[in-house]
């Protein structure tokens, strides 16, 4: 049985008999072991893999009450806590830190029986575009080792496209879930907020962030996102999913669809002109789909990078603040210091973009500048949600690339912040919206993918998977070269 | 010019404001009431406890405060080991009025005292130093107190002197124990920290007062500081202090700058909660009747003595007691009986907690008083057991030999016995009719209170003529 | 109102976020590049704009239960003496 299936192939095999989980997981762990040391997807690995996979394969056997997952292999990104496992967010600061609960997707997912194979890596605190920024070291992107593989949800990307699970969870705060998805030629989804319980992901920017499932076909997304979506209790912010089946009718196609091209992320300065070129091709591709297309003017993007960088620097400085390695953290011994000396001291265990940022997020509330960075971002952020929703009025989807580059190379862009955030500049509006935003794998250019990204509506999903899907028939693309 | 900044817990709700871990922390091992929330583990995320804000709103209403449309909160960033998380999460109005109240006012001896603001919040948890010197001293931390839901009540600088500040703290005090929202009584349920400033002079705060009791001593303390400065050509800073337990004065707290800006944000994972008006007034209409006005029906209903109806009607227990107890014909007696016999009985916390008194003791005591069964005498000795035991009225009667000696024949036979003995008190009461109480009291003690006053008057005065 | 972040600002952030840094300069240069970059904020007419925020209603909130954890979250913690967690000194 290949690993190169899509999450729905797997549970038919399983269910027919063509498969076990426990040969699966199996050839899952040999795929690992293979080629970790070159891509470093992984920060840990769950030891007891095979053994529940055999427990699973003998309800399977005695035909016990099983969960709809049938021992599917998913990473989880080590940002999002399971229980009794180690959640470093890849981080200095939490390398000894084991949570003692699940996150509430985590839970979800065990109760579909899925095997949680092992925890990916991300940028630290998932603060980053490249996975560069991991405390553990770069993960790499399968397609070609010297580039990075987007992120901060790096390590999930990886996972996926290297045939090492057949789906992952990583979370987006600012594209975090897309733009590893595009740069990996994987299909990446940050819901609606709130339509996905954070309870138990390590926040960043709490009032944005989301998790999001990564696949390698817009069905498995679906599929995920009906065992991981809906209200908890343990997570104020969560919304009623309503029970919506979003695998059912993935097919219905954009017929007569109403799409908007934004302008403001489709042309321009900043966008590498091959991936405009297949940002049109897949224009076209809509087209011929049976879908309108019209391009309307967001001018508010120009300042989403901004407010974005404002508002996460704030929230994460405050986020980040209950790491002082007093109540969990990394051996640092007490003797010697006074509260303030030791914490400061520990707290050098934060890498330097997470150090530049929490100093950044110092910055924006406090009392000099509150006025001039975090109360402005704000009304910004409320005026392009108000300019988001008026478009759909008009439109069922607004599209752009996911990202406005191609996959760069290691330490292109590491020394040069201000460059790295503007490749934010497409993703981060469904953040500051709370829409839900897909990326889609659509072309590979000289060897490195190009991902379209399609918004919905708030809690649109449905629909937003259905033109995903749509556009995901027109494609026929390899997998990674391995 | 004193202004209060009262904390207030919530002790009687169950669980805490942002977790399900219980309220009252007290009975617990140092961190065992924990759980990820109220630690501040990863991941981990605020729940609101939905009757935290009900309570915390009927405070506002019974301090006329005006409460908001949405209810929102905030995060406090600083950095201290109490804290979980190094900050906390509480209210403000830096967006808008969206703390639980508002402009609000108390009256006290007919002054207004204003309130300027009211916040849920969370409390911190407790700190511990140990250690003999300050080279060897470590800090203890025990944090199942962190996250107990918490009221802070802001006045303005509206009282004038340490007499008035324990005046509108006792108000307080009732005013949430009658809400049923705490038991001020409670160790740590209800703190305060103080600001003081003398005409023409700034704002001093003062913190970490441990009791209402040094409290006064903190006020009196900065307020003649402040004088003294003031006598000498020195201006007063505008600083915050700290009151020094031990030495009972206030110490200036060299805080920098830094420790003082707090970088506030909204609290992104509680959404503002819509205070819908149809929730109010349900709130409102189950609010129990206020102390003012419960006084004022125990004197114009029952004809209560002002006096008593202020004892009755301020501590809530009394009054539910009386509630319970009285009705239209012995309100009067059940009132007095309350507030002359039972207080002594039950005047502290560890008393009420043991005490096994029921409402229905006092209306059967007040009916065999008056149908002449006991005396009022003998029915003080019945409640002292009654507390104790919680046996029924007419098992202590019966048992105890409580019941009244209203037999002429028995009577006279006790008190020919007592003129025996006392051949002066006899000669003193044949010239002064007045000392004939002496043997009255000599009657009562012989019979232990049983004896019926008016018989026992009308013999001895017949055996004393003769 | 016109402020350009000076390295003593840095360093005070520094402080008041709790982080030791080494070398000011290192940061000094990005971080001033970003707060120029966030000034493109002062283009926006935000005049009329609210505060964005997310609404919830009394019912949805959490009744008022206690419910204790499953486990005994003391032995996850590091630093403790008793029951007690360690904390440094005090100033
Ligand atoms: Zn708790």
């Amino acid at each position: 049985m290949s690993l190169a299936i899509s999450a729905l192939e797997y549970i038919s095999n399983v269910k027919n008999g063509n498969t076990t989980a426990e040969e699966f997981i199996a050839k899952t762990l040999d795929q690992i072991s293979k080629h970790e040391s070159k891509l470093h997807a992984f920060i840990s690995i769950n030891e007891k893999a095979l053994d529940q996979a055999r427990a699973i394969d003998k309800k399977i056997k005695l035909k016990e009450k099983i969960g709809a997952l049938y021992g599917m292999p998913i990473s989880i990104k080590d940002n999002i806590s399971i229980k009794d496992g180690k959640t470093t967010c890849a981080s200095k600061m939490l390398q000894d830190y084991v949570s003692p609960y699940d996150a509430t997707v985590v839970s979800k997912l065990k109760s579909q029986d899925a095997i949680l194979i092992g925890k990916v890596n991300l940028d630290e605190f998932a603060m980053g575009v490249a996975t560069e920024f991991s405390a553990f070291g770069p993960s790499k992107n399968p397609w070609n080792t010297d580039y990075v593989p987007g992120g901060s949800s790096g390590g999930s990307a990886v996972s996926v496209s290297a045939l090492e699970c057949i789906a992952s969870l990583g979370s987006d705060t600012g594209g975090s879930v897309r733009n590893p998805a595009s740069f990996c030629s994987l299909v990446g989804l940050k819901p609606t907020y709130g339509l996905v319980s954070r309870y138990g992901l390590v926040s960043y920017a709490n009032s944005i962030e989301q998790i999001g499932p990564i696949t390698r076909k817009v069905e498995d997304a679906a599929l995920l996102l009906n065992y991981i979506s809906g209200r908890d209790v343990n997570d104020n912010t969560t919304v009623d999913s309503k029970n919506q089946d979003y695998l059912a009718e993935i097919g219905s196609g954009i017929q007569g669809k109403k799409i908007g091209v934004i302008k403001e992320m489709s042309k321009g300065a900043g966008l590498d002109e091959n991936v405009e070129s297949a940002f049109w091709r897949a224009v076209n591709s809509f087209e011929k789909l049976g879908a309108k297309i019209e391009e309307v003017s967001l001018d508010m993007v120009e300042f989403t990078v901004a407010t974005y960088y404002v508002l996460t620097t704030a929230e994460a400085g405050s986020n980040l603040s209950r790491y002082d390695n007093l109540r969990y953290g990394y051996p640092m011994d007490l003797e010697g210091y006074e509260f303030k000396s030791y914490i400061s001291k520990a707290r050098k265990n934060f890498g330097p973009e997470v150090t530049r940022r929490m100093i950044l997020g110092g910055f924006v509330p406090s009392a000099g500048f509150a006025g001039k960075y975090l109360l402005k971002a704000l009304k910004v952020k409320n005026k392009l949600k108000r300019q988001v929703l008026e478009a759909f009025k008009k439109f069922d989807f607004l599209i752009s690339p996911t990202v406005p580059i191609l996959p760069f190379k290691f330490g292109e862009k590491i020394d040069d912040p201000l460059a790295m955030y503007m490749a934010d500049i497409n993703t981060v509006t469904a953040n500051l919206t709370g829409v839900p935003a897909i990326s889609v794998p659509f072309e590979i250019h000289n060897g490195l993918p190009i991902g379209i990204q399609i918004h919905a509506d708030s809690l649109q999903e449905k629909q937003l998977l259905q033109a995903a899907y749509a556009l995901q028939e027109t494609t026929n693309l390899p997998g990674a070269p391995l | 010019m004193i202004g209060l900044e009262i904390h207030c817990q919530l002790t009687n709700l169950q669980s805490k404001l942002f977790c399900s871990c219980k309220a009252n922390y007290r009975e617990f091992e140092p961190n065992t009431n924990l759980c990820p929330v109220c630690i501040g583990l990863p991941g981990s995320l605020p729940k609101l406890n939905r009757k935290a804000v009900e309570k915390a709103t009927m405070i506002a209403m019974a301090l006329n405060c005006k409460t908001p449309q949405r209810l929102g909160f905030f995060r406090k960033n600083y950095f201290y080991p109490d804290s979980p998380k190094n900050f906390q999460i509480t209210q403000l109005n830096m967006y808008g009025p969206t703390s639980i109240g508002e402009q609000g006012n108390v009256s006290i001896e007919g002054k207004d005292i204003r309130i300027r603001r009211i916040q849920l919040e969370e409390d911190p948890g407790r700190l511990i130093y140990e250690g003999a010197s300050e080279r060897t001293q470590i800090t203890l931390v025990d944090y199942n107190r962190a996250g107990t839901p918490l009221v802070e009540i802001v006045t303005e600088p509206d009282l004038d002197n340490p007499r008035q500040v324990r005046i509108f703290l006792n108000i307080l005090s009732d005013l949430l124990e009658n809400l049923g929202v705490s038991d001020p009584t409670l160790e740590g349920a209800m703190r305060a920290d103080v600001n003081v400033s003398i005409e023409g002079g700034l704002r001093v705060e003062v913190k970490n007062i441990g009791s209402f009791h040094d409290l006064e001593k903190a006020i009196h303390f900065e307020l003649t500081r402040q004088q003294s400065l003031a006598k000498r050509g020195i201006p007063v800073a505008q600083e915050t202090r700290h009151w020094d337990d031990k030495r009972k004065i206030t110490i200036s707290s060299r805080s920098k700058e830094e420790d003082e800006d707090y970088r506030y944000i909204l609290e992104g994972d509680i959404p503002w909660v819509i205070l819908d008006s149809q929730s109010m007034e349900k709130w409102k209409n189950s609010m129990p009747e206020s102390i003012s006005s419960k006084k004022e029906r125990y004197i114009t209903k029952y004809g209560i003595p002002t006096q008593v109806a202020d004892v009755l009607s301020s501590d809530k227990y009394y009054s539910d007691l009386f509630e319970q107890a009285h009705t239209e014909s012995n309100a009067k007696e059940i009132a007095n009986m309350i507030t002359t016999d039972l207080m002594g009985l039950v005047d502290t916390r560890e008393k009420r907690e043991q005490s096994k008194l029921r409402p229905k003791h006092l209306s059967d005591l007040i009916e065999i008083i008056n149908n002449g069964k006991v005396t009022r005498s003998s029915a003080k000795n019945a409640l002292q057991k009654i507390v104790k035991t919680g046996k029924s009225v007419s098992e202590i009667v019966s048992q105890t030999g409580l019941a009244k000696i209203s037999d002429e024949g028995e009577l006279a036979k006790i008190i020919t016995e007592i003129l025996s003995q006392e051949p002066t008190a006899v000669q003193q009461a044949k010239e002064n009719s007045q000392a004939i109480n002496y043997l009255v009291g000599k009657v009562m003690q012989k019979t232990k209170g049983t004896a019926d006053p008016a018989l026992t008057l009308r013999i001895l005065k017949e055996k004393i003529s003769t | 109102m016109i402020h350009l972040v000076t390295k003593e600002d840095i360093e005070h952030v520094a402080k008041l976020m709790r982080i030791d840094i080494d070398n000011t300069d290192e940061y000094f240069e990005r971080i001033q590049k970003i707060m120029n970059y966030f000034d493109i904020l002062d283009k926006v007419d935000i005049e009329s704009e609210e505060i964005p925020v997310q609404e919830v209603t009394i019912n949805e909130l959490r009744e008022d239960e206690y419910i204790p954890f499953e486990s005994k979250l003391i032995t996850n913690l590091k630093n403790y003496k008793g029951t007690f967690v360690r904390a440094p000194k005090m100033n």
